[in-house]
């Protein structure tokens, strides 16, 4: 999609509603799977990846990104992404999750 | 009318009616132009600079002879701590941001920043902070544990005078200060530059000045957090710092070096800028790859992020860490090598002048490169190791903001003078400050080396007359002094110009970028029509050629300018006794953060339906606000982001219970993660009735969102009541002191959204809020949707994860 483009649409009341049921059922999901003894070996992935897919339904259709320029996606997931690696390297520093041993 | 010439270039600079700005006290405490607040930055600056001065001649008399008594050991560690403070928040950073202020709008053909009332509010933010540190030395109790403060030597129990308060305080308000700056000028520079004025056109100083406010913006929020858990540790008895709890003290060093080293570029990188200006002006020729030098700068920012640790390697992380951060350092070393080559390359075959603002650039290329090249030194651990806490490092660090940041930061003093002030410094009194401050400099620092490598120690107030050290402490001092006498070369430079410089001309080095095309010193409009650009160094190719690209048509409409305000300095009233009473008691912190919001809302509203503030769309195709917005969120990221990252490392690291699965009621936050995600929706809701311009519906959804963000709270209040009562506290344990301040100041982020979003829906109420101010609701909502993607995240990492 060219960015002229992107900046001239805007979702509908209905995207809206849909994108909130999803976040609704997803939240569900996510409170019920810490329940579920036999997904426990998988319970941290499973729920890093549905946090990850809400964030990333309110930063693309509440917060617009989807339809605006490159510019805000830029402005904001490039901090995101540094934020996170930082995040991930100051806990491994720390020891709280060693990726590679003292 | 001013006098232009057919291309719109100002020759004489009569103000134009109704942009005339008179020279009393009160307009330049109301001022919001950039151009009197980047002389007011330098000035501000400069008395602080002499200030910290001071405090390094006092420290260099004590060091002069071994066994000296000029100041006691408690003095000369509250005088290492002032100075190193004072030079890096209270000088450096606000010399440049002086330049920033000045020129970056003239050098991108634009007639203010984007948002001049945040302009000034970060000035008298920066004063306050200033002052507030100052004032710990009127109260006899200045900070001495050096200006890295590092954690537990802060501690109530190893300092328990006010003094590391008055630190902490301070630095937090230069810190806010600094990030409204960086955001103005990421938003002035992306989207007010003057047609044809592409990314790659850009002077290589305004790239740096990007560089430099990304860098702020991303890398304050660290150690924001950082001074946060500090605090609470201090007035609240939480846990942060506290080994004795399952604390980690690499944290602190953490934080602050996060932030401790892109705050070196932050340092440099403007006066790398600056080199890039003079060099080519100088030596009449275009800077030499300079697409290269842009890229080398971006480079230096990008991995600045990524070296922090070298800075710990004595702190005893590891082999995997140190080879990975002594890598990442060594990285660093190419682009700015580039740099100096290429620096190298722009002289070389040129027509040279041998001005005092080229002096100061090519001493910038020599010192510069001995503090790189003893910092590549320090990036191979086992070298470090020998070096660290030596005057090995005192040497390297100088060399590199003394040699690199202080050198440049003249060399743009003695080349853009004659623009801020319409008269000229005197080059030969110039050229006497330049010898002697290259003589004191290398005096002073570069014994230095040898201090250190033969075993001197930093931070010691004193040695014995046997080590060894004696000759060089005192060359150094002498040295020191020679650097005092060059200071004083350029006070009375500058007050002879001032009184009766020769008169300079709007181009007086016949210079290449925008600045120069507009009188010496520019109306208070800044051009009279948005100059033409015609490619790099676009003012040259104008007069020279070749010339690229149509030039712009003149603006027919005159120049808007926005009227002064005293709501900044108001702002900046109520923070400061907010800050105040921090110190003191409680009451004067409720008092500041009053009178503060209200100053909020009344900046705010001062042009809610002001015409001229409507549209303020910019090259990019994007709302100045809108982007500033989503400059802030992405700082945003990193203050979270730490706030985070610290809670989940101290996971499981509390030495008392209770654990968090002990203690979480999930079925009741998942109401309320519920009750949030629901705001949102209802958030769009409200901005796609602003659009519409359906007022009924805009009431109802701003009111709702704002309720549901009420009811937030009332869960956040039920829930922190209700650990209060089974004994889970701040202070309780780790655990407690994380929890209770991640989720806190999320809290108080929805608090804010809350207030914003009633003050909307006030201004609905009043039938003041119609389709042209949709944009007004659009920036509430991207804060309100990112607190809810902050929650989003805290409730999978803080609640859900067992």
């Amino acid at each position: 999609m060219k960015d002229e483009q992107r900046g001239s649409e805007h979702p509908t009341v209905g995207t809206y509603v849909k994108v909130a049921l999803v976040l609704t059922m997803v939240t569900a999901l996510e409170v019920g799977v810490i329940y579920v003894r036999r997904l426990a070996p998988i319970v941290v992935p499973l729920l890093l990846a549905m946090s990850a897919a809400k964030f990333a339904l309110v930063a693309l259709f509440f917060m617009h990104l989807r339809y605006e320029s490159r510019v805000p996606t830029v402005l904001f997931v490039g901090p995101l992404i540094l934020a996170s690696g930082i995040a991930v390297a100051l806990m491994t520093l720390t020891g709280a999750f060693l990726v590679f041993g003292r | 009318m001013t006098s232009a010439d057919a291309s719109g270039r100002v020759l004489h600079a009569p103000p134009l009616a109704g942009v005339e700005t008179p020279a009393t006290v009160s307009s330049w405490l109301t001022t919001v132009d950039h151009k009197r607040i980047g002389i007011l930055y330098g000035a501000t600056g400069f008395a602080f600079f002499l200030l910290g001065g001071l405090e390094a001649l006092l420290i260099r008399l004590q060091l002069a002879v071994p066994n000296n008594t000029v100041v006691s050991a408690h003095v000369y560690n509250a005088l290492f701590t002032m100075h190193g403070t004072t030079m890096i928040f209270l000088a450096i950073m606000p010399f440049n941001a002086a330049l920033f202020n000045y020129m970056v709008p003239l050098l991108i053909g634009a007639r203010d920043v984007a948002f001049p009332r945040l302009n000034a509010l970060s000035y008298w933010l920066f004063l306050a902070g200033g002052l507030l540190l100052n004032a710990s030395l009127l109260a006899g109790t200045p900070p001495d544990v050096g200006w890295f403060g590092y954690a537990n030597l802060t501690s109530k129990h190893y300092t328990p005078g006010p003094g590391v308060d008055f630190w902490i305080v301070s630095l937090q308000i230069l810190g806010v200060s600094s990030v409204i700056a960086a955001i103005n000028f990421i938003v002035t520079i992306l989207n007010m530059r003057a047609p044809g004025m592409t990314m790659m056109r850009m002077p290589v100083f305004v790239w740096m000045t990007l560089v430099v406010q990304f860098l702020i913006a991303l890398a304050f929020p660290p150690i924001t957090v950082g001074l946060i858990f500090l605090m609470f540790d201090r007035f609240f008895g939480t846990h942060f710092y506290d080994v004795a709890a399952g604390a980690d003290l690499h944290l602190w060093q953490h934080l602050f070096w996060i932030f401790g080293h892109p705050e070196v570029y932050i340092l440099i990188l403007p006066a790398f800028g600056i080199v890039s200006e003079v060099l080519p002006t100088f030596a009449r020729k275009p800077l030499f790859g300079a697409p290269v030098v842009i890229y080398s700068g971006v480079l230096i920012g990008f991995f600045g992020f990524s070296v922090w640790s070298h800075h710990m390697f004595a702190a005893g992380m590891g082999p995997v860490a140190d080879s990975a951060f002594s890598i990442a350092t060594m990285l660093i070393a190419i682009p700015t090598g580039v740099k100096i080559f290429n620096w190298l390359a722009t002289l070389w075959g040129g027509t040279i002048r041998t001005t005092t603002a080229l002096h100061f650039a090519v001493g910038l290329v020599g010192l510069f490169t001995i503090g790189g090249l003893s910092g590549i030194m320090h990036a191979s651990p086992p070298v470090d190791l020998q070096q660290t806490d030596s005057y090995f490092v005192v040497a390297h660090l100088h060399y590199v903001l003394i040699g690199g940041s202080l050198f440049g930061l003249f060399a743009g003093a003695y080349y853009w003078w004659p623009k801020m002030t319409g008269r000229l410094l005197g080059e030969w009194l110039g050229r006497i400050q330049f010898w002697v401050m290259f003589a004191g400099f290398n005096l002073a620092f570069f014994p230095q080396h040898y201090l250190g490598a033969i075993g001197m120690p930093r931070r010691v107030y004193t040695y014995p007359g046997d080590a060894g050290w004696t000759a060089g402490n005192f060359a150094s001092t002498v040295g020191a002094f020679g650097i005092g006498v060059s200071v004083l070369l350029f006070i009375v430079n500058a007050w002879r110009s001032l009184r009766r410089g020769a008169s300079a001309p709007a181009d007086p080095w016949d210079g290449r970028t925008l600045e120069w095309r507009t009188s010496s010193p520019p109306p208070a409009h800044d051009f009279d029509t948005i100059p033409p650009v015609y490619g790099r160094d676009s003012f040259w190719r104008e007069k020279y050629g070749p010339r690229r690209g149509a030039p712009a048509a003149a603006s027919p409409a005159p120049p808007h300018l926005p009227a002064s305000s005293h709501w900044p300095i108001m702002i900046a009233h109520g923070m400061g006794i907010a800050a105040v009473g921090a110190l003191t008691h409680v009451s004067i912190v409720v008092i500041g953060a009053l009178w503060t919001i209200w100053g909020i809302f009344r900046l705010a509203l001062e042009h809610h339906r002001t015409h001229a503030h409507a549209d303020q769309t910019g090259v990019l195709g994007l709302d100045h606000r809108k982007m500033a917005m989503w400059v802030f969120l992405g700082s945003e990221c990193f203050f979270f982001g730490t706030l985070v990252a610290t809670y989940l490392a101290y996971k499981g690291r509390s030495v008392v219970g209770p654990a968090p699965h002990e203690i979480f009621n999930i079925p009741v936050t998942s109401l309320s993660t519920f009750d949030l995600l629901m705001s949102s929706l209802l958030m769009v809701l409200a901005l796609a009735a602003v659009q519409r311009g359906d007022r009924r519906q805009a009431l109802l959804w701003l009111f709702g969102t704002a309720f549901f963000g009420l009811i937030f709270l009332g869960f956040q209040a039920y829930e922190f009541t209700d650990f209060v009562h089974k004994g889970f506290t701040l202070q309780r344990n780790l655990f407690g002191s994380t929890f209770f301040v991640l989720t806190g100041l999320h809290g108080t982020h929805v608090a804010i959204g809350v207030l914003w979003l009633l003050a909307l829906w006030v201004l609905a109420l009043r039938g003041r809020l119609g389709v042209a101010d949709a944009v007004k609701v659009e920036i509430a909502g991207l804060y309100w949707h990112f607190v809810d993607v902050v929650w989003i995240a805290i409730f999978t990492l803080v609640y859900l994860i067992p």
